[in-house]
């Protein structure tokens, strides 16, 4: 019916191959079910993921190939969800690496169910949320631009920000300081007057 | 040189293969250097200078200049070698047998494209080698030297010993890194440099001066709060506790002891236990600024920390800190109510704390009872502006008394001397310099301070730091009130109200203490503001000073030591007055102008202090108009130079001082006088130490010397059982076990891909971003035996092939470019430009390979977590591909295996790929050398300026100074709006709404 559809839209479809596996005690966040997929796990209309445990590949080091090839072209984003549970992780993790890349696969790696399980719910609850929160943020209130745009130079730090600001007044006022005064101000020591005063100073092209 | 010096060079040129040598820290480095330079001759090759800090330059040229006193010798001082010069040239450079300073990143990259000829190099010299790895680029040179040239020397320095035990087996591992067995340690205590520093000592007087109660109590709540944050981390049980002292927590050094441990679990680490760690750092530093900052300067350094620190430190909701905060201002002023009773600061409105202050029973009688609305202690509703008064206090340090003093001292005696030489012929060093005392202290700003304290006096400079700072809450003050909606209340008041804010959001009226605290200060600040203007200074200080001497005139004791030799005179004891106004009133007793009355211990009749006072108010302002510091108190001052330990430069053998006085103890200079001494035997010199007694500052140089004392044996039991590897011709072999590994890995390959579309004898090619040549990595890929091509990559920081490009990031850098955005610009460009863009997340073999424990996973999705944020760029980006490695060497094994059964990328094509075609040519440089590109991140991240403009505007103007200056139109010409124009304009200008 339409609203079993919909709510299999809203869920995470879970293959039967999953069963028992402790991750789904994690997923709480989103709802899940199991149903008849090709993959692991179905997160949306066009992205899957395939579960694996490295002490499972160190086993069947064949088994992800096979289940990648299983999912031919039919998904945009198929995540290799690696759970990291080995001490030597070195070999078995470039193993798990080569073939997730060579096959058009993206590999996330998590440390426990926990981790594994957060994956696969941010995966589903973020499915159409647009990328803001990892693009460049516009804070709006005047300090934390300060603080973005001062701290950028290296050494300093948000005390800095502050008594820069309340000594000389204005960006432009900091920007147009001597080194004199930029080293009368308290906690600033040479190195970062130096790094200051070039920065604002030195001509943005070395070499004309 | 001294005899010890040529003893280690003429052991370090023992060995061919070259040798590391760690001295004590202080004695002479850039001589030795300077040395092996005389012995170098431009026949044999050039001689490179590896990773010298620009003060280590100077200070190498000025030693060379001095080693070659005559001036008609050709001296050829080494140069820089610029990072932008055509390679062509550069060949040239490398092959003229000169000496040349270079970055070890330009000169790899040098290596690595021949431009320099292996064969040119006669030796190489890297200083700075306790920061040394197996991985470090100054490795990757030496194997890369040593695999050309067998037989060049490479010779290593540090004067870091402590860090040179900082670590497993860490000299041993230096050593075998550049291919050097021997290891040359010369601490101070080592029987040739003793005998050549001990020979004819400096005369040394030890002064200890008292602090103040106020600073005793500071530093008792800081060393207590500081305890109470290492017990706190102790119980995390995740450090070493046996580390954690409370000694070690006066270093810096102490950071990295933590850090290191902490470094494999930092991840993991609760939000808690980072905070601690930073807050010790801030401890530490406020220990230190505390007996270098004045009264009012530190007090405004805590008020900025608190702003800044705002409600995530620990420290400063500790008891101990609101002590530090009260006793902070306390050595500045006091808030009193009008009627004398100090108000009693109510802490009934904190949510959190309830805090009694001690000082409510404690009665201010003595202050002149104001005409004014009744005020309660508890001080509610009662008009701020005339129910307050502030009291001044403007304690000054207690050094820069004790500094004048010695001052006249010397130079009477300098006086009394020259009387009873008269008629004698004049003794042959009296050379204009040598009149000179030199004064040195930790800072550039605390030179100008007490130069300023001695050419005037020191209440003049405490009143007007005090005068900065009330003006400066002025200026905030008014701007808050024309735009209240723009300040925005900092969220946490702290301590230094007595109060902490509720953290509304809402904008809150500040609550009533402060707010009564608030106007007074600004009171106090027009008051001065009209007070200056009139020039009228002497009502003003009369009845303040008056109060001072009331509450403050404590008798302090300065006692001396003369260690060896004492020459100090007369008297050992001074009366010294804290009241700095009475100063020469009670100090010396051979004072003309000293009163009978106060020369006794401070108890005095208020009346006749004031008098007194307004006499020698007086006499200041006199003198200071007249402007001569001579007739300031009736005794003159030698000539006085003051120097910064913290610029690094070696001023000793240029002014040759005779009378010395070290105002911030610091043993590195120690050292350089001691050896300053032993190079002119004849000179007298007198050296004076200015120690605050039982102070951290005490505490923390005789650490100093322990600490490296216990480095060094240290060392010599390592050396005693180091294991180097030799190869038959006696040379070493370094940490790789096979000398040409590139073999092996060659044939690994041809066996596992029988028939594999390399051909025999062409090696796995690797483009490489020359920023990256900061990070080891190329290091380790030309170790697995890769060919490296270091280009410039305008995408990605690796090619692997035509297809293949990869963005590396170590778990730090992920965060912050996750937080900065510049992680989706940096994929969005690779994305668009390569088959298979890759981002490569590299943990660090010493840290945790995980991001975080399963406990901090947390319950929600929260959008601050790095898994959502991985997630999202995995949604946006479904082609990106993710390679997790654990570390370095698993990176490389990676990046081998991903180039099977691909093509070699194409150099040429690499460096073109996303290019503006406006910037026309880019040239196969390092950019940081041909950009300020701290200039220009600066630039980008201002408001307004997007990716679109910010070149035009690096083109508009020559730097960020003048882009400050540019007006609105010519912005908006230059950024192609007026919006955007206008945006970064009154950003620019905006006023800082910072502190209260």
């Amino acid at each position: 019916s339409a609203s079993a559809s919909v709510q299999n839209r809203n869920a995470i479809l879970v293959s039967h191959r999953q069963k028992g596996n402790p991750l789904l005690n994690h997923i709480r966040n989103v709802r899940w079910m199991f149903a008849d997929v090709v993959c692991d796990y179905l997160l949306g209309q066009t992205s899957c993921a395939l579960y694996i445990s490295l002490r499972y590949h160190l086993l069947h080091p064949d088994y992800l190939y096979y289940r990648i090839r299983e999912l031919q072209k039919n998904f945009k984003l198929r995540v290799v969800l690696c759970h990291v549970d080995v001490e030597d992780v070195v070999k078995p993790l470039l193993e798990v690496t080569r073939t997730a890349m060579l096959h058009d696969c993206t590999l996330l790696c998590g440390w426990s169910f926990e981790e594994c399980g957060r994956y696969l719910e941010t995966l589903k609850v973020y499915e159409n949320k647009p990328s803001d929160n990892i693009r460049e943020q516009t804070h709006t209130d005047y300090l934390s631009r300060l603080n973005h745009a001062l701290t950028s130079i290296r050494h300093v730090n948000k005390t800095d920000v502050v008594t820069l600001g309340s000594t000389f007044g204005s960006l432009s006022g900091i920007m147009d300081a001597s080194m004199e005064d930029l080293a009368r101000c308290p906690g600033i020591g040479e190195r970062k007057v130096k790094r200051l005063y070039d920065t604002f100073h030195e001509p943005f092209r070395r070499v004309s | 040189m001294l005899p010890f010096q040529e003893q280690i060079i003429s052991d370090l040129l023992d060995d061919a293969n070259g040798g590391l040598v760690v001295v004590g820290s202080g004695l002479p480095l850039p001589s030795l250097v300077a040395s092996l330079l005389l012995l170098h001759h431009p026949s044999a090759g050039s001689l490179l200078l590896l990773s010298a800090p620009d003060s280590q330059k100077s200070a190498i040229s000025a030693a060379l200049r001095r080693a070659v006193p005559d001036p008609n010798t050709e001296l050829s001082l080494p140069s820089d070698l610029p990072g932008d010069l055509p390679s062509n040239q550069r060949t040239a450079l490398y092959t003229s047998g000169a000496a040349l300073f270079v970055t070890p990143r330009i000169l790899i990259a040098d290596l690595l494209t021949s431009r320099v000829p292996p064969s040119s190099i006669a030796s190489l010299v890297v200083l700075n080698a306790h920061r040394l790895s197996e991985t470090s680029t100054e490795a990757f040179i030496a194997r890369i030297l040593r695999s050309n040239s067998p037989s060049t020397p490479i010779h290593a320095f540090t004067d870091r010993p402590h860090s040179m035990v900082a670590g497993f087996a860490k000299a041993e591992r230096i050593m075998k890194s550049l291919f050097i067995r021997r290891l040359h340690i010369w601490p101070r205590f080592h029987v040739l440099v003793s005998n050549d520093l001990e020979r004819t000592p400096p005369e040394v007087v030890d002064i200890r001066v008292p602090m103040s109660s106020a600073m005793k109590g500071i530093q008792t709540a800081v060393l207590g709060a500081m305890d109470a944050c290492l017990k706190e981390l102790r119980k995390t049980n995740k450090v070493d506790v046996e580390d954690l002292t409370v000694e070690n927590g006066l270093f810096k050094s102490f950071d990295e002891i933590v850090r290191r441990q902490l470094d494999p679990i930092w991840h993991t680490l609760g939000k808690k236990t980072k905070q601690l760690v930073s807050d010790l750092k801030t401890l530490r530093k406020l220990l230190d600024y505390l007996v270098r900052y004045d009264a009012v300067t530190y007090l405004k350094y805590l008020d900025t920390l608190r702003v800044s620190e705002g409600v995530r430190s620990m420290w400063i909701f500790a008891d101990s800190s609101y002590r530090i905060f009260e006793l902070a201002k306390k050595r500045v002023y006091q808030v009193v109510g009008a009627d004398g009773v100090k108000i009693s600061i109510d802490c009934k409105s904190t949510p959190t704390k309830k805090r009694k202050t001690n000082d409510t029973s404690k009665k201010e009688t003595e202050i002149e009872t104001g005409t004014s609305s009744a005020t309660k202690a508890d001080g509610r509703k009662v008009d701020a502006n005339v129910g307050v008064v502030l009291d001044e206090i403007l304690e000054a340090a207690p050094k820069w008394k004790v500094l004048r003093e010695l001052l006249e001292e010397i130079e009477e005696e300098r006086r009394k001397d020259t009387q009873a030489n008269e008629g004698e012929a004049v003794v042959e060093d009296v050379g204009d310099l040598s009149e000179i005392v030199l004064v040195a202290c930790k800072d550039e700003r605390t030179c100008m301070q007490l130069e300023d304290c001695i050419s005037r006096s020191p209440h003049q400079v405490m009143r007007e730091e005090w005068q900065k700072y009330l003006l400066g809450k002025v200026e905030l003050h008014s701007l808050r009130k024309c735009n209240k909606k723009k300040s925005q209340e900092p969220k946490g008041f702290g301590v230094l109200d007595g109060m902490i804010a509720a953290g509304s959001s809402d904008h809150a009226e500040p609550n009533n203490i402060s707010k009564f605290e608030n106007d007074a200060l600004l009171a106090a600040a027009s008051a001065v503001s009209i007070s200056t203007k009139e020039d009228d200074v002497g009502d003003n200080s009369q009845s303040d000073s008056g109060r001072k001497g009331f509450q403050k005139a404590r008798g302090k004791r300065v006692s001396r030591k003369g260690t060896s030799k004492t020459q100090a005179p007369r008297g050992k004891r001074y009366q010294v007055d804290q009241n700095n106004k009475n100063e020469n009133a009670s100090s010396k007793s051979k004072d003309v102008q000293s009163a009978p009355e106060t020369t006794s211990t401070g108890i005095c009749q208020k009346n006749t202090l004031n008098d007194k006072c307004v006499n020698i108010d007086g006499d200041k302002v006199n003198t200071i108009e007249s402007d001569s510091a001579a007739l300031n108190h009736g005794k003159p001052l030698p000539p006085v130079q003051f120097y910064a330990l913290d610029s690094d430069q070696h001023i000793l053998d240029v002014l040759k001082p005779l009378v010395i006085i070290v105002y911030h103890p610091d043993m590195t200079f120690v050292r350089e006088i001691e050896v300053y001494k032993a190079e002119n035997p004849y000179k007298k010199l007198k050296v004076y130490f200015l120690f605050y007694e039982d102070s951290a500052e005490v505490q923390k140089f005789e650490a100093s010397i322990r600490r490296e004392n216990n480095a060094f044996e240290s060392l010599i039991r390592q050396k005693s059982l180091m294991m180097i590897p030799v190869d038959q011709n006696g040379r070493c072999i370094g940490p790789t076990t096979s000398s040409e590994p590139e073999s092996v890995i060659l044939q690994n390959s041809l066996t596992r891909k029988a028939g594999g579309r390399m051909s025999q004898g062409k090696k796995m090619q690797v483009i490489v971003d020359m920023r990256e040549f900061m990070s080891s990595l190329p290091n380790v890929l030309h170790l697995k035996g890769m060919h490296v091509i270091p280009v410039t990559l305008e995408v990605g920081d690796y090619v692997l092939s035509p297809m293949i490009c990869v963005e590396r990031k170590s778990i730090s850098d992920l965060f912050q470019s996750f937080a900065s955005g510049r992680l989706y610009h940096q994929v969005e460009t690779m994305t668009r430009y390569y088959k298979m863009p890759v981002l490569l997340i590299e943990f660090s073999q010493d840290k945790s390979f995980s991001f975080q424990s399963a406990g901090d996973i947390g319950d929600d999705v929260s959008p601050t977590n790095i898994i959502s944020k991985l997630s999202l760029l995995v949604l946006h980006f479904p082609r990106l591909r993710l390679v997790w490695s654990r570390n370095v060497h698993a990176t490389a094994e990676i990046f081998a295996s991903l180039k099977q059964n691909q093509d070699e990328p194409d150099e040429s094509k690499a460096i073109r790929v996303g290019v503006p075609s406006e910037d026309g040519i880019v040239e196969d440089d390092v950019r940081a050398e041909n950009y300020n590109t701290s200039a220009i991140e600066f630039l980008r991240r201002l408001p307004g300026v997007t990716d679109a403009n910010y070149r035009a505007l690096m083109d508009g103007c020559k730097n960020l100074a003048e882009l400050a200056l540019l007006p609105t139109e010519r912005l908006a010409e230059l950024m192609g709006g007026q919006k955007a124009a206008r945006v970064l304009k009154e950003f620019l200008d905006a006023k800082c709404p910072t502190l209260l």
